[in-house]
């Protein structure tokens, strides 16, 4: 077979090899493998002529027929952040070309876009809204690339990760073998399908297995989450950490409702070990805090059911190496170094930032990851970042970039961003700012932020001090400021 | 509901508010019942905070895709009104 349609082809060999079985079921709509091939080779006519298209859509099982459909068209799915605003689809569309959008009929019609054409429907309210293309766009995919995700760039651009079709077979052959998925699993996929979590673990690896995929609709509270677990005797929850710390919240579902899982895998920002000691006191059940990175894929994962402690061990075509720290680095933890990954679903690069992404790869092939973290026990555990970037519910953000919005506003002398914590412990940008005057109020800085950042950049908390400490060269002395915010008599608000 | 009741709510509404917010939203910003929570802070992570804390403080189901219009998440005194008319605990 050449470089091209691999997904394709291991799709169709699943659609044949399970035939009779379920194969996903939203909502009230379930399909069997072969209805779902079925909706796929219907609806890929509706894409004809669409080369490129973007996916701006909630989980359900539209998003599955529509994504396989893309492929089976010839066409290229670009897997956008359903939050996106339209400033970044503009941006992605001026990067990387799109001739149409998945979308709900609402958000379709509220889109100020020019060129945008009559939404096609296609069911429920999902539509397909063709754009005109203005020109080529700014960057050509490489040829074998099958599939495009997001990683938050700055300014408002998105990063497009390019994938070959052999790397995200790979990932999903590697996640069954490596997590013994089966015929029998049923995966609840709570985090979204755009999300290198749940595209990895939920989507063509359910179907290469065999499984069943579930999506919920609604907004993910215990309750119902609990309820379709139950009813649908789910074996997999696929979910992030603040709904594990919901779980063991006082009041949370009892035991009994998760009797049918076998595995809650967790991911998007690390997840909080008391949580998971909770977790696994209430439900007999330990929470893999599996470890992935948008431009390699799943790195690791924990087999063993007794061992508690880390980020698990390297998956099948994973490796991990550990970069002894610089003789000038961080020495507060023995053997930790940056993490380094070399996988076999590695992405081939960022089609809208030429050059940035090989930057990163050594000569050995493996991706500078920007985590430190040390290997015990065979097992990767983090400890930390080498680089600045603030991540906030697996989404990292460049504090530099807030920063430059908010020492543009009149009266800002000074002003840093570093990565904190709510009283929840979700982690958020805390911003500090050295105004010229006492004038310049926090809703004014937020307000300001709101109108030049997407909303998960925007920071979570500001303080207002005299001066920032610097280092000789400039540096902020992000522990020293930490402290004498921590000694305020005041909250920092 | 009588006065002193929803008074009492008000005030467990304004604690959940700022326990959901994880303290990025200050108590004496939520003085006022009317203030749209969207627009001083409260994002999709503290919604989903605030509606698991509103179905066990007060019993209530809520299913955002049964109800057409979400206004009644919008502000305090709208919440109030609205386990005030469904809570068993209020």
């Amino acid at each position: 077979m050449s470089g091209t349609a691999q997904i394709r082809a291991a799709l169709s060999a699943a659609l044949d090899r399970h035939r009779g079985r379920t194969a996903v079921v939203g909502g009230s709509e379930a399909l069997t493998y072969e209805e779902l091939g079925r909706r796929i080779r219907e609806a890929a006519g509706l894409l004809r002529d669409l080369p490129h298209v973007g996916f701006c859509l909630g989980n359900r099982p539209e998003y599955v027929v529509l994504y396989f459909a893309t492929l089976e068209s010839g066409g290229l799915p670009l897997l956008l952040d359903a939050s996106f605003n339209t400033g970044e689809i503009a941006a992605i569309r001026g990067d990387c070309g799109l001739d149409a959008l998945v979308l709900e009929r609402a958000k379709a019609e509220a889109l100020d876009l020019p060129g945008k054409g009559e939404p096609l429907p296609f069911a429920g309210d999902v539509v397909v809204l063709p754009l005109a293309r203005d020109g080529e766009p700014a960057f050509k995919p490489r040829p074998d690339t099958e599939v495009c995700r997001f990683t938050s760039g700055t300014t408002g651009r998105p990063k497009c990760l390019e994938f070959s079709g052999g790397a995200v077979v790979s990932a999903a052959r590697n996640w069954v073998e490596g997590t013994a998925m089966t015929g029998a699993d049923r995966t609840l996929c709570l985090a979204a399908l755009s999300n290198g979590l749940a595209f990895n673990t939920s989507l063509l690896s359910t179907f290469l297995a065999g499984g069943e995929l579930h999506f919920l609709k609604g907004v993910p509270l215990t309750r119902p989450v609990a309820r379709r677990i139950a009813e649908a005797g789910i074996t997999r929850l696929v979910a992030f950490p603040t709904l594990y710390r919901n779980f063991v919240a006082p009041g949370g579902p009892d035991r009994a409702a998760l009797a049918s899982l076998t595995h809650a895998i967790s991911a998007g920002a690390p997840l909080w070990p008391d949580v998971r000691e909770e977790f696994r006191s209430l439900y007999d059940l330990d929470v893999s805090d599996y470890y992935g990175i948008a431009e390699t894929g799943p790195c690791t994962f924990e087999r063993h059911a007794g061992h508690h402690t880390g980020l698990g061990e390297p998956l099948p075509g994973a490796e991990v190496r550990i970069a002894p720290d610089p003789p000038d680095g961080p020495e507060d933890v023995a053997g930790a170094g940056e993490v380094l990954v070399r996988t076999a679903s590695m992405a081939s690069g960022y089609l809208n930032h030429p050059g940035l992404f090989e930057a990163r790869v050594d000569a050995d092939g493996f991706y500078h990851s920007g985590d430190r973290g040390r290997i015990v026990d065979g097992r990767l555990h983090l400890v930390g970042r080498t680089q600045d970037h603030i991540n906030v519910a697996g989404r990292k953000i460049d504090p530099t970039e807030v920063v430059a919005v908010v020492t543009a506003l009149d009266g800002v002398q000074d002003a840093v961003a570093f990565p904190d914590e709510d009283l929840n412990r979700e982690a958020l940008v805390h911003l500090v700012v050295v105004a010229a005057n006492g004038e310049l109020t926090k809703p004014a800085v937020v307000e300001a932020c709101r109108a030049r950042l997407a909303p998960w950049k925007v920071p979570g908390r500001i303080s207002f001090v005299r001066e920032i400490p610097r280092t000789g060269i400039g540096k902020p002395r992000i522990a020293a400021l930490r402290e004498q915010l921590n000694a305020r008599k005041e909250p920092a608000g | 509901m009588n006065d002193e009741a929803e008074t009492a709510t008000k005030q467990r509404v304004r604690r959940l508010v700022y326990m959901a917010a994880g303290g990025k939203i200050q108590e004496a910003e939520l003085g006022s019942g009317d203030t749209d929570l969207r627009t001083i802070g409260l994002d999709s992570l503290g919604y989903l905070n605030l509606l698991e804390g509103l179905e066990r403080t007060f019993g209530v189901a809520i299913d955002l895709d049964q109800e057409e219009d979400h206004s009644f998440l919008h502000t305090i005194d709208n919440i109030v009104r609205y386990v005030g008319e469904r809570s068993t605990a209020a």
